[in-house]
């Protein structure tokens, strides 16, 4: 009786630890996925009728702004003329299509996003986005 | 013999779930679900561009504020907008429209404006600074 139980005990672990540690290896490599150019910190602002978007120039320029003006590439924190430095290098190497996506606070006042686009607009990149949260659909 | 190593293999196998279990625990708390994300395409003015203030009267013209959005010139709610321009942009959607920006808006008032462009069909949006 004791035996019996052994058995039916051992015989679905080595299944479930296949099943974990798929799992595992599906959160390992969701987790690294582009964590760099996210800023966790920023909130969106809600869009209800635009699309979410599939898939994205992979030449986008991502410029995260956060409530308080601060400007970051992969979390890296710029000044403007860094900022403006980046996207004149950027479209000196893949032209002046490349699109600058804004990820911008719900909260953050236009000014601080003026900054940003007048510096796109002034290295000659027309294609500028704003990045908001897709609620709708 | 066969016992023996069927007793060796059984006695890792426990502490070995544990950590697993653990691991699995600790990447389901930290994993966040994704938000799905909306580009909404603007247009700048550029730079060199000589400053006219003549309004084509094909454009369409709104003014965001605060809290506050403004088609042709009068403070509407944002339902009676979302009507007004989605009216206009079955006749024309070819129409720019013209979004005048205050500086002190914040984000949110310009992606409610662009947004509700985009659901009347208008894509030509003009983004500029209200001076």
């Amino acid at each position: 009786m004791k035996k019996r139980g052994d058995d039916t005990l051992e015989t679905p672990i080595t299944s479930m630890i296949d099943i974990v540690f798929l799992l595992i290896i599906f959160f390992v490599v969701t987790a690294s996925v582009d964590k760099d150019v996210v800023d966790e910190s920023i909130i969106l602002a809600q869009a209800k009728n635009a699309p979410a978007v599939e898939q994205s120039d992979p030449r986008t320029v991502t410029v995260n702004l956060r409530k308080d003006g601060e400007i970051n590439i992969a979390l890296q924190p710029l000044s403007l003329s860094q900022l403006k430095q980046l996207l004149i290098s950027m479209r000196a190497q893949a032209g002046n299509s490349v699109p600058v996506l804004i990820r911008c606070d719900g909260d953050t006042q236009f000014r601080h996003i003026d900054r940003v686009m007048q510096v796109a607009a002034s290295t000659g990149l027309y294609r500028v986005r704003l990045a908001a949260e897709a609620t709708g659909m | 013999m066969k016992r023996k190593s069927a007793d060796q293999l059984a006695v890792p196998m426990s502490s070995m779930i544990d950590i697993v279990f653990l691991l699995l625990i600790y990447f389901i708390v930290t994993a966040r679900e994704e938000i799905s994300e909306a580009h909404l395409a603007v247009n700048l003015p550029s730079p060199g561009a000589a400053k006219t203030d003549e309004v084509k009267p094909k454009m369409l013209e709104m003014q965001v504020h605060a809290n506050k959005l403004y088609l042709q010139g009068a403070e509407k709610p944002v339902e009676e907008i979302a009507s007004t321009l989605k009216y206009l942009g079955s006749l024309d959607p070819d129409q720019t429209v013209i979004i005048q920006v205050s500086m002190s808006a914040r984000a949110t008032d310009l992606v409610t404006a662009l947004d509700l462009c985009r659901a009347a069909g208008l894509d030509k949006l003009n983004v500029m600074t209200l001076k």
